[in-house]
């Protein structure tokens, strides 16, 4: 039977995020959906479009208007705050995402943590802010605006390397969670920021990644902090977090945010019985052997897998490489289409 | 054939639907401002693509298709400024992504030598060329190297082994390769020649430009260290 839809974009994002019913299973990437043929047929390409709110917003609403997801998600990066922090930048070109020169951190310890004066108003940060603005204008209450505020543990990353941030986890945890603990003001500021402009969603990335810390890491630095920002924010929260999860997952249902974007790394029905119905899941297709490498059958058939296994939203597993062919993007929502005609 | 359509104001969806599926992206046009550059194909046909409406988009594509004819030795759509085609049928996936990155990353005024084809090997002071002949069914070529070297024989087998890789070749003979189509591609054998003698520099070369623009974990927003 032929799927009829009878709800706006936003109604299947938000009723998906809350676990109540939907006409289809929504599309919505939580972090990046932009190429460079995207940023070329809106004249917005990188790193401009990443610092200037008009571009940001004209690049984001290409992910509903040409590729038929049900969200727009105006930060591409993972380094808007960090740059309004004070971190020494790499903005790169179209083709690459900028980045935050780690060899050059710009905090040592934890008595270095500050906000500094006018943070919301650096221009990296305003072009989230105005861009979600923007957006709000452009699509009201049609399409969901998913904002993005970093959590602490990637911003630790950042200002203070990578190494070193581990290091001071085996040497001083303590210390760290009192760092963590200021550093979680910087993500409740920028993301309030963000719903004030208008997200309907936040993505809270907070890079406890199976590739560089345990599961039992995340539970004892991360689980309190997160199950305190489900509360403190008044928007649905996706918590994001690339690489191997599920040794993870479990204390992950319990921080009470509404989703988590997992990494196709990850099977989906393994992630699906682990989460158990406590927290939604949006994701996981593969990028790079995925999207960017193979076509729209291999993209169709990974969406149905995704599907049988029940996952809430269908996404991309992280932000897609910038060279993603288009047919790979559009496919997505199509296979869901699909999937729903026939079954 | 697609028709030359005007090309301002297509969206992806009609793009893809007119003109196929994306054999390649090449992300960033040196010669151009920087514009995506698309190589479409559908019903054997190429079309070269880009979604930037900046002034001169056109004209570029015309460039790029040109070079395709200059380069590749395909044949030029003549109702159409972005359309190129192979006249034996065959579309040469693997050469053509090769191609075009040329076609777009080198010059305009850029030719490949012609002549004998041959080119100095790049692991050994031997001179690598080669030789067509007509078979009759098919048009084969003929590998063979000049000058000293430790094993010649060995860096033989790699370089015939690397036009199978790289053009999706066949082995026709001991030291023999040809087209799937049977066909004369000289433009392609001189196009196939540089990489064919060095694989391993050249799969460093793809893995590493399959990676740009990928955020990874390992990346996470960070520099890497250089």
């Amino acid at each position: 039977m032929p799927l009829v839809e009878t709800m706006t974009s936003k109604e299947r994002v938000m009723n998906a995020l809350a676990g109540r019913p939907v006409d289809r299973t929504p599309v919505a990437n939580p972090t990046n959906v932009s190429t460079v043929e995207l940023m070329d047929l809106v004249d917005a390409p990188f790193p401009d479009a990443c610092r200037d709110a008009e571009l940001a917003a004209r690049l984001a609403a290409t992910g509903h208007t040409e590729l038929g997801f049900d969200a727009v998600a105006p930060y591409f990066t993972i380094i808007q705050e960090s740059s309004a922090l004070g971190c020494e930048m790499q903005w790169e070109g179209k083709d690459n995402w900028p980045t935050v020169r780690m060899y050059n951190p710009i905090w040592k310890g934890i008595e270095d943590i500050n906000i500094p004066h006018g943070f919301l108003n650096h221009r990296d940060n305003l072009a989230i802010t105005d861009s979600i603005k923007l957006l709000k204008e452009e699509f009201g209450n049609e399409v969901a605006i998913i904002g993005k505020t970093m959590g602490p543990w990637t911003l630790a990353y950042h200002v203070f390397g990578v190494e070193r941030f581990l290091l001071m986890t085996v040497d001083d945890p303590d210390m760290v969670k009192r760092g963590l603990d200021k550093m979680k003001e910087i993500s409740v500021l920028f993301g309030e920021a963000q719903i004030e402009a208008g997200a309907d969603v936040l993505t809270f990335p907070d890079h406890a990644t199976g590739d560089l810390v345990s599961g039992a890491y995340y539970k004892e630095f991360l689980l309190d902090l997160h199950q305190e920002m489900a509360e403190r924010f008044n928007v649905p929260l996706i918590l994001h977090i690339c690489g191997r999860t599920l040794d993870r997952l479990d204390y992950i249902a319990q921080t009470g945010m509404d989703c988590f974007h997992f990494d196709s790394r990850n099977d989906p029905q393994e992630a699906m019985d682990i989460a158990d119905g406590r927290i939604r899941l949006v994701g996981n297709l593969n990028n790079p052997e995925l999207l960017y490498s193979k076509g729209p059958k291999e993209v169709r058939e990974a969406v149905n897998k995704c599907l049988d296994a029940g996952v809430d939203l269908i996404a991309p597993e992280c932000a897609i490489p910038l060279a993603t062919k288009l047919e790979n993007l559009i496919e997505i929502p199509n296979a869901v289409r699909a999937w729903f005609d026939q079954n | 054939m697609a028709d030359n359509i005007q090309m301002d104001y297509l969206n992806p969806k009609e793009v893809i639907r007119l003109y196929g599926t994306c054999l390649e992206l090449v992300p960033t046009d040196p010669n151009f401002h920087d514009i995506s550059i698309g190589l479409y194909v559908k019903d054997q046909v190429f079309t070269i693509w880009t979604f930037s409406r900046k002034s001169g988009a056109s004209g570029r594509i015309e460039t790029i298709r040109n070079q395709l004819v200059k380069l590749g030795g395909m044949i030029a759509n003549p109702n159409a400024h972005n359309q190129a085609y192979f006249d034996c049928g065959d579309l040469h996936v693997r050469a053509t992504r090769f191609l075009i990155a040329q076609a777009v990353g080198k010059a305009k005024e850029y030719s490949r030598p012609s002549g004998d084809m041959s080119i100095k090997d790049s692991k050994t002071d031997l001179i690598i060329k080669l030789s067509g002949s007509d078979e009759g069914e098919r048009y084969a070529y003929k590998v063979h190297t000049e000058g000293e070297a430790a094993n010649p024989s060995l860096r033989l087998r790699m370089i015939i082994a690397g036009f199978i890789r790289y053009g999706e070749m066949e082995k026709s003979g001991e030291d023999e390769v040809c087209f799937p189509c049977g066909s004369r591609h000289d433009n392609l054998m001189r196009l196939l020649l540089p990489y064919s003698r060095n694989v391993s520099a050249v799969e460093n070369m793809m893995e590493s430009e399959a990676m740009r623009g990928q955020m990874t974990t390992s990346t996470l927003g960070f520099t890497p260290p250089t």
